[in-house]
C-alpha cells in the first residue's frame, strides 16, 4: 500500500493531509500520487495552485521529454482536478478557484491537442461563446465552458459584453457552426434577440446554431427570439450542444 | 512529434473529466443558492460588474473585499446599471 511519504512533492502531501478527510478518498489520491513521477506531481500540483503558466510550461517540457500524453492527462492533469474537486465540495475552495483550476488545465490540454489531431482525434465541434452587449456577468458562461472543453469541445471565450459583431466575426474567423450566448440580466436578455437579427442580416444565421442560457432565460424566450436551443445550466449546455451538432450532420 | 493517441482511451479520459466537472457543476448551483458565486475563499470579490457588497480592500491594487454576510440573497446587491445606464462595471 502506498504511503503519503513516497509523493515527492511537497505541495501535494501537505493537500492532502490539510484538504483530504475521506479515508478511501486519501488512500486512492496518495496512491495515484505516489506512484506518478515527480514531473507528473508537479504537474498536478501546479493546476491545484490554478498556475496555468506553470502546468503550460511543465506539459511541454514532460511531451519534450517523450512522457505520454495520456500519462500527463493521467497522473498529472485529472489527479490534480480530483484534488480539486473534493477542496470544492468540502468548501474550502469555490467557484473562482475551481475557475482557475480549470484554466490551468486547459493550458495543459493546449499542448496535448496536437497530439489528438495528429493521432485523427477530432474535438467534438467548436463552440463560440459569450455574454451578451451590455452584460457583465459571466460565472455561468465560464461554468459551461468548462464542461464543454471537458467533453471534447473547443472553446473559443469571447468574454462579456460581446457585442452582435463580436459575434459574427469570431464565428467567422474560427469556421464555428456553434455559439452560446448568455444573459443574467432581464435587461440585456434582448440583446440575445438582436444578435440573432444580426445573423439574419449578415446572411449567416443558416450557417450557425444558436444556443441561449442565463437565470431569466426560459425556453419560451428562446423560442420567442429564434434561437435553437436553451440550457438552463452548464450540464444542459453540452447535451445541448451535442445534439446541436449531431442534427447539423443529420440534416443533408 | 511522433506521439499517438488511441481515441478510446482518449474518450475514457473524457469521460473521467466530464464527471468530474458535473459534480463541481451541481456543487456550484447548490452554493449559489446561499454565496456569491463571485466571492472567492478569501472573501474577495472577483466579479466585473459592481455590487453594493463590495469593500474597499487593505491593500490597493488588491481585489475589493466581499461584505456579504451570506444571509440575504446578494443578488439584489448586483448594479444593473452604470450612472450613464451603460453596462455595469466597476
Amino acid at each position: 500500500m502506498a504511503n503519503i511519504a513516497d509523493i515527492r512533492n511537497e505541495f501535494l502531501r501537505d493537500e492532502i493531509e490539510e484538504f483530504l478527510e475521506r479515508p478511501e478518498e486519501i488512500e486512492r489520491t496518495v496512491g495515484v500520487f505516489a506512484q506518478a513521477r515527480p514531473a507528473m506531481q508537479d504537474i498536478a500540483a501546479a493546476l491545484i495552485e490554478g498556475e496555468n503558466d506553470t502546468v503550460d510550461r511543465l506539459t511541454r517540457a514532460a511531451l519534450d521529454d517523450g512522457i505520454e500524453a495520456l500519462e500527463i492527462m493521467d497522473d498529472g492533469l485529472i489527479a490534480g482536478m480530483g484534488v480539486v474537486g473534493i477542496k470544492f465540495r468540502e468548501n474550502f475552495i469555490f467557484v473562482p478557484e475551481v475557475l482557475a483550476c480549470a484554466r490551468a488545465m486547459k493550458a495543459g490540454m493546449v499542448h496535448i491537442e496536437p497530439i489528438l489531431s495528429a493521432s485523427g482525434v477530432e474535438p467534438l465541434g467548436k463552440v463560440i461563446m459569450g455574454t451578451v452587449k451590455g452584460d457583465l456577468h459571466d460565472i455561468g458562461k465560464n461554468l459551461c465552458i468548462m464542461m464543454l472543453r471537458g467533453a471534447g469541445f473547443v472553446v473559443i471565450d469571447l468574454g462579456v459584453d460581446t457585442s452582435a459583431d463580436d459575434f459574427i466575426d469570431a464565428i467567422e474567423e474560427h469556421e464555428a457552426s456553434l455559439m452560446g450566448m448568455s444573459a443574467l440580466l432581464t435587461t440585456t436578455m434582448p440583446n440575445m434577440g438582436k444578435t440573432i437579427e444580426a445573423f439574419i442580416d449578415a446572411d449567416l444565421r443558416d450557417d450557425v446554431k444558436i444556443m441561449v442560457g442565463g437565470a431569466p432565460v426560459t425556453q419560451e424566450f428562446a423560442d420567442d427570439m429564434g434561437a435553437d436551443g436553451y440550457g438552463k445550466d452548464a450540464l444542459a449546455c453540452v447535451e445541448l450542444a451535442k445534439n446541436l451538432l449531431s442534427a447539423e450532420v443529420e440534416v443533408p | 512529434m511522433t506521439q499517438k493517441i488511441d481515441k478510446a482511451e482518449y474518450e475514457k479520459r473524457l469521460k473521467r473529466i466530464s464527471e468530474l466537472f458535473s459534480s463541481m457543476v451541481v456543487h456550484a448551483d447548490e452554493l449559489s443558492t446561499y454565496r456569491c458565486p463571485y466571492k472567492n475563499r478569501l472573501d474577495q470579490c472577483t466579479a466585473k460588474f459592481g455590487c453594493r457588497n463590495q469593500r474597499r480592500p487593505p491593500v490597493k491594487g488588491d481585489l475589493l473585499l466581499c461584505g456579504g454576510d451570506d444571509k440575504l440573497d446578494y443578488r439584489s446587491a448586483w448594479e444593473t446599471q452604470d450612472e450613464d445606464g451603460g453596462a455595469p462595471g466597476r
